[in-house]
């Protein structure tokens, strides 16, 4: 009966000091950074790279037009040179004609199969 | 099968061995290979803008090539002319451009080192401007 209450049994109480609050409230830590941020960081690395590919296309087409140009550039004195030595077959070949054919009167040497003034190459080249 | 051609065979492409008729003059082909021609292909489509242009309006009016066979020449002896003036005056610039160009697959975007040092060469020793026209429509 000693260590006992007064009829032999003990009251349960609050510890000492008392039972701590009651966590009612809503606890949701903050896990880096905001919504808004990720939101604009997204979008401003987006339209970086938007600007990125904007700029590459617009150098890519500079280029392509440099390019046109070196060419057509060039494309005269190439054509030139073609033409010199396709003159220069074509009479060749021609005089050929003329030596093959000048047993046969009422031949023409180099008459075009077409009956037009535009200038047609030939279709079959003699070697 | 006939033929007037001897009946070897070659492993070369066949080349028409006849000369041009005595009646044409002579002009000096340029003997040029791809590379050094596209590196002065902007200097020569600047210096020989006018007999280009005469030529290539020439071809447009009959595509013979018998009939522009001058302008063809003075065309072929202008840019010539330039190839010669830049290779007198600026051989090193021109050699290292086109020598980039030759081992960067001809992209002139590889060679824009060189290619400064060439443009500037040209511009102050004979008075020359890199320019690419602006492209529109309305550009005669």
């Amino acid at each position: 009966m000693s260590g006992s209450g007064f009829h032999g049994f003990k009251q349960d109480m609050p510890p000492p000091g008392g039972y701590e609050a009651i966590k009612y409230k809503r606890n949701l830590p903050v896990r880096g950074v905001g919504g808004a941020v990720v939101f604009s960081t997204v979008a401003a690395i987006c339209a970086f790279g938007f600007w990125r590919v904007g700029a590459g296309n617009v150098e890519k087409r500079e280029l392509k037009r440099e390019q046109a140009w070196s060419r057509i550039n060039l494309v005269p004195l190439l054509l030139a040179e073609q033409d010199r030595d396709a003159y220069r077959r074509q009479q060749a070949a021609l005089a050929r004609e003329k030596e093959i054919m000048k047993d046969y009167p009422g031949w023409e040497a180099g008459k075009s199969t077409y009956n037009s003034s535009r200038y047609t190459p030939n279709t079959i080249v003699v070697l | 099968m006939a033929s007037h051609r001897p009946a070897v065979l070659n492993d070369q492409p066949y080349t028409d061995p006849n000369p041009l008729p005595s009646s044409v003059p002579h002009v000096d082909e340029l003997g040029v290979t791809s590379a050094p021609l596209k590196s002065a292909s902007f200097f020569i489509g600047q210096h020989c803008k006018e007999v280009n242009e005469d030529f290539m309006l020439c071809k447009q009016e009959n595509r013979d090539p018998a009939h522009c066979l001058s302008e063809g020449r003075k065309v072929t002896r202008c840019a010539a002319d330039v190839i010669g003036k830049i290779k007198e005056s600026c051989l090193a610039e021109f050699d290292a451009h086109w020598q980039c160009l030759e081992k960067n697959n001809q992209y002139f975007q590889a060679c824009r080192k060189p290619e400064k040092a060439l443009n500037q060469c040209v511009f102050t020793k004979l008075i020359h401007e890199k320019s690419s026209p602006i492209f529109t429509r309305v550009q005669k």
